[in-house]
């Protein structure tokens, strides 16, 4: 019986050591110090001759702190103190192509609140700047824990996520009210490859092809223009918001890299 | 009774993915971050106060650097913002991604074949070091690609680069080498 009792208790002790000694501890001052003259570079390149200001409460990013899935982490940018707001980037820090997506709201939009998936290759900053009407910048940042999203295999089967590419569905969340903001889920099957992702089979790096570009359009105003790169996750999912007035028809076109276009309009019914 | 206490230890070990690996007979082909061996046939193991004594009293040690390389896809347009972080190496490597997958292309293959022989001077015998992050295949692969070719003091520093900073050694910002 002792001994049960001690083996229980070793174990316990050997893996709470193991965890103990398993993460690296990142955020020395030496990493602290890295991060912020990437984050200047990054402002520099990104945004050259332009001052980045806190987030002054115009912005916020939320993200798991230690993300399940590199592959698949998501993010949600809130933008809750309705000064007009004219369109919104996401950076992470550390990915070879930083720029995640950068998002222009249109006359439909219902910019509050933004959630879409990401790629994320290392232990990173990410940044969310949003670009308000009268053409400041400001940035609320995060900390996230992922690593290896960029290599990630594609997991499923390549061929079947090729014939399946462009499909589309859009669902409406919450209640439908004239001339209210609602929140709508987009859903585009595409494998969004990034070039750095090795086939199980062939050995070889599968070719990126990506989603370059989304507009949505509600009765033929704009909602958002999306420009993405490789850091998009696969099948993107894009929670976004937007102001009904009435039945109408949201339409969504979608290109990729190989200049393929994808579109589809969904009926909005009327409250 | 005592059978149960190592049962439970084992389980918990196992549960939470924590127990090394064993080494597999040829290359690893699996996940590249997951938690590795503690040996290598035909090489040796080597942690970190070890190689930096090994680097002090050597100057002709070969260390080699396997991790990934980001790729800048062809398709990537010319406007979008492409800076990968730079990658600091232990100072004096060379990096040489590729050279730690489970199962490079025949031209990856000869080409780190070629890198090794050029950097040992052709000589066998030469201490090599490889290595690439903490908790990673690549570097076990890379050498025990290396042992394949007939280098006879390989060393595997498991620890790797963040094993490396953690100890507050010092490291160097280097390119990858052109792996095909």
């Amino acid at each position: 019986m002792g001994l049960s009792k001690s083996g229980v208790l070793a174990a316990v002790l050997i893996t709470g050591a193991l965890l103990g000694g398993f993460h690296p501890a990142f955020a020395d001052d030496e990493d602290e110090k890295d991060r912020a003259a990437r984050w200047k570079q990054l402002q520099e390149s990104i945004f050259p001759h332009r001052e980045v200001l806190d987030s002054g409460g115009i912005i916020t990013v939320d993200a798991p702190p230690r993300a399940l899935d590199a592959a698949l982490v998501p993010v949600e940018l809130q933008m809750p103190s309705g000064k007009p707001v004219k369109g919104v980037y996401l950076i992470i820090d550390d990915n070879p192509a930083p720029m995640a997506a950068h998002f222009v709201f249109g006359p439909k939009a219902d910019p509050r609140d933004l959630k879409f998936r990401v790629r994320v290759n290392a232990y990173t900053n990410i940044h969310a700047i949003a670009e308000t009407a009268d053409g400041q910048l400001h940035a609320a940042s995060r900390f996230v824990k992922a690593a290896g999203g960029c290599s990630a295999p594609a997991g499923s089967d390549e061929a079947a996520a090729m014939a399946d590419m462009g499909r589309m569905k859009l669902r409406l969340l919450g209640n439908f009210n004239a001339g209210k903001p609602m929140q709508a889920q987009l859903m585009i099957r595409h494998p969004n490859f990034n070039g750095m992702q090795m086939n199980q089979i062939t050995r070889f790096y599968t070719p990126a092809r990506f989603i370059r570009t989304i507009d949505a359009t509600y009765d033929g105003g704009q909602v958002f223009h999306l420009d993405a790169d490789i850091s998009l996750s696969t099948d993107p999912v894009i929670t976004f918001g937007f102001v009904p007035h009435g039945k109408g028809q949201m339409k969504v076109v979608a290109q990729d890299s190989s200049n393929a276009t994808f579109d589809h309009s969904f009926d909005v019914p009327g409250g | 009774m005592r059978t149960l206490g190592i049962i439970a230890i084992l389980a918990v070990l196992l549960s939470t993915g924590l127990w090394a690996a064993t080494e597999p007979d040829g290359f690893w082909t699996g996940p590249v971050n997951d938690p590795v061996p503690t040996t290598i046939k035909g090489g040796k193991v080597i942690h970190t106060r070890d190689l930096a004594a090994l680097l002090e009293k050597k100057d002709k040690v070969v260390l080699v650097d396997v991790s990934d390389a980001p790729r800048r896809p062809d398709n990537l347009p010319a406007t979008a913002t492409w800076l990968p972080v730079p990658h600091p190496a232990i100072a004096g490597a060379i990096w040489i991604p590729g050279a730690g997958l489970g199962a490079p292309p025949a031209s990856v293959d000869e080409f780190f074949r070629q890198r090794l022989a050029t950097a040992t001077g052709n000589d066998l015998a030469r201490p090599l070091v490889l290595y690439c992050h903490e908790k990673c295949w690549l570097s076990w692969n890379g050498a025990k690609r290396a042992i394949q070719y007939g280098y006879q003091n390989v060393y595997w520093f498991p620890e790797g680069i963040e094993g490396w900073r953690k100890a507050k050694l010092p490291t160097e910002v280097v390119q990858p080498e052109p792996t095909p």
